[in-house]
């Protein structure tokens, strides 16, 4: 198994693990977006007219592509979200490997059929 | 975050900690329910003229108002963490994290700029 030891500093084989990884690679890939989103949202205050525009430009099946992959990152961040949070507060760390598989079904079952409504 | 372990074993950092998952609760909620109404309700095209009255609503506008400080925070708080766990040198570390802090609260101004923008046409 890949051991990104730079990358991931401590050592314990389980789900967690990969867990942590996409957790943290998905948490930098969305403040990255959230920066660009606000900064495009702003184009609201320019008008109807000019608002109407950039979503136009921003509708071609490769920014549709990029949406759908977006909502996939948001549904693993979340739902990993909520593990980490009832591990911490709720003393769920036993629980903590079904949990993920918990949180990791879920995610699939709300991102894979969405492709529907931005491919279709 | 999972391990927080570099924040924790400072005292402030616990609050850090806390905070981000006050937060990630409210993220929960908010984000997944502004990408549904977004994407998945109606056709999915996003006009000014299906946003604007919903933000033109005063009880819009302060779930927003939160929704922008609660994501940027958040998102801030885990790139501290990233940052602790990567770069040594702690003068880059803080000038990273000066930069990338002072880009957060001009996108807070930006923001809040655009959440008011938008009003009921008289």
């Amino acid at each position: 198994m890949l051991k990104p030891k730079w990358f991931y500093p401590s050592y314990k084989k389980d789900v967690g693990e990969w867990a942590w990884i996409l957790h943290r690679l998905g948490g930098l890939a969305l403040i990255f977006y959230l920066f660009l989103h606000i900064f495009v949202t702003n184009r609201l205050a320019a008008g109807p007219e000019a608002f109407n525009a950039t979503m136009k430009a921003l509708s071609t099946p490769l920014f549709k592509f990029l949406e759908w992959g977006l909502w996939g990152v948001i549904l693993f961040h979340a739902f990993n979200g909520i593990r980490l949070v009832l591990v911490d507060f709720a003393g769920a760390s036993k629980y903590q490997k079904a949990l993920f598989w918990i949180a990791f079904v879920l995610f699939l079952a709300l991102w894979i059929p969405a492709a529907w409504k931005f491919f279709i | 975050m999972g391990s927080g372990k570099s924040l924790v074993k400072r005292n402030k950092g616990a609050m850090a900690w806390f905070l981000q998952r006050v937060t990630a609760l409210y993220l929960f909620v908010f984000l997944i329910a502004h990408f549904v109404i977004m994407h998945f309700v109606g056709t999915g095209e996003v006009t000014y003229e299906t946003v604007a009255p919903r933000l033109s609503s005063p009880l819009w506008k302060a779930g927003d108002l939160l929704f922008l400080l609660f994501a940027l925070y958040h998102g801030i708080n885990g790139l501290w963490q990233v940052l602790e766990d990567y770069i040594r040198g702690r003068g880059l570390r803080l000038f990273l994290y000066a930069v990338v802090l002072t880009i957060a609260v001009v996108l807070l101004v930006v923001g809040t700029i655009t959440i008011f923008s938008v009003n009921p046409v008289k």
